[in-house]
């Protein structure tokens, strides 16, 4: 059986707002009244209570984390797990910061000795110079040993160009005696040959004449 | 007692920042429930929950206090939440019957696997029913029946008269227990017509 008011615009916005709870005094009553008269309107809104049901199966998925940032739940297999490998990295945190500590302060004692061997350097060589005489006019020094370095070196040129000068003169001495020398046995052997051909007398001169003329060059 | 949402709005406008932290807080999850029941995404929802905050966030000197901020809110992520159906549609890529099909932690765990596995059962035959329904039916539902929003709200949030709220709710709740009863469910059958 149908409802007589179907079409009923206004009964069915009020069915709607008693369904869920927003309607007034006024409409409520109105609605229950036309229910109370009406069975294919009642056995409608019973239809549509146990529809709403329905959907409240429909949650959101709240074991997924995104969607539950608080109070979310582990399994406890999973809460072990974590503890346990929070454990394990602790373990490796402490081990790890000893050890490192231990060659910190094995470095921080080497540092130590290494700057104290440098600061007595230091202390060693402050005093080798507050020691040290008063210093010295180095621009004069050397001025003196550049002035006196030049004068051995005159002195040494000279003396190469004396000796120098000295075997030439030698050397030309030599060269004059042992060409006279020279002449000499020539002539010696010219008045050997002189007395034996006419013929070759004439080739000898001619001979010596070119002997001659080339000492002269010489 | 904390501020209310309109107070929140008022500070954050006067260039109190934080408050809008506190709107945050407050309205995130349920946007963010709201756009994963619209796109059976949790990844798209958390995008779309960002992205109307931040949208808010900007627009909010904009921000007249004509609706409730919720609904102005819940107004932001549906158009977001519409666009994104809209692309979704064009490129063809993803259906939504494939998403829903991939949600195994949809039901809350209770004792009972039997149980367990009807409540599994009703849920998915629920999503299934409600993303095959028209779009306009399918935010009022979703924002009536999950959001809890009055009509008033919704009706600001779509921005359509009460009356044309009602009307789509009723005609989805018609549907709906179509679609129910086609696929067996159990509690969507008749009951004995009992005098109110």
């Amino acid at each position: 059986m149908d409802c007589e008011r179907v079409g009923d615009e206004g009964l069915r916005d009020g069915m709607m707002d008693v369904l869920y709870g927003e309607a007034d005094a006024a409409v409520r009553a109105c609605v229950e009244e036309h229910l109370a008269g009406c069975p294919a309107c009642r056995e409608e809104m019973a239809r549509l209570r146990a529809l709403r049901r329905d959907l409240a199966a429909w949650r959101l998925p709240v074991a997924r984390p995104s969607f539950t940032p608080r109070g979310v739940v582990l399994p406890r297999w999973l809460a072990a797990a974590a503890l346990l490998l929070l454990g394990f990295g602790a373990t490796l945190g402490v081990t790890g910061y000893v050890s490192l500590r231990h060659a910190l302060v094995a470095q921080e004692a080497r540092a130590s000795a290494l700057e104290r061997q440098h600061r007595e350097a230091v202390q060693a060589l402050a005093a080798a110079r507050e020691n040290r005489p008063v210093a010295l006019d180095t621009a004069a020094l050397l001025a003196s040993l550049d002035a006196r370095i030049d004068e051995r070196l005159r002195a040494n040129e000279s003396r190469q160009g004396e000796r120098l000068e000295q075997r030439l003169v030698d050397w030309e001495e030599r060269a004059e005696a042992q060409r006279r020398v020279d002449m000499a046995r020539v002539a010696a052997s010219l008045s050997y040959l002189d007395g034996r051909h006419g013929q070759q007398l004439a080739r000898t001169n001619e001979l010596m004449g070119y002997v001659l003329e080339a000492s002269q060059k010489r | 007692m904390g501020r209310s949402d309109e107070e929140l709005v008022e500070a954050c406008q006067a260039g109190e920042a934080s408050a809008f932290d506190v709107l945050v807080a407050r309205w995130e999850d349920r946007i963010r429930g709201a756009a994963f029941r619209f796109l059976g995404s949790e990844e798209e929802a958390r995008d779309v929950a960002q992205e109307a905050f931040l949208k808010a966030y900007r627009a909010l000197d904009g921000f007249k206090g004509e609706a409730r901020f919720s609904s102005w809110l819940y107004q932001i992520a549906t158009n977001l939440c519409r666009d994104r159906l809209r692309r979704r549609k064009t490129r063809a890529t993803v259906s939504l019957e494939a998403l829903e099909e991939t949600g195994p932690g949809m039901v809350e765990m209770r004792p009972g696997a039997h149980e367990r596995l009807l409540e599994r059962d009703l849920a998915q035959a629920v999503r299934r029913a409600i993303h095959a329904l028209p779009e306009e039916q399918r935010e009022v539902i979703i924002l009536k029946e999950y959001q809890e929003l009055t009509f008033l709200e919704i009706a600001q949030a779509l921005d359509v008269p009460v009356s044309t709220v009602k009307t789509r709710l009723y005609r989805g709740l018609g549907q709906l227990r179509l679609r129910l009863e086609r696929e067996g469910v159990r509690s969507a059958a008749p009951l004995p017509a009992t005098a109110p």
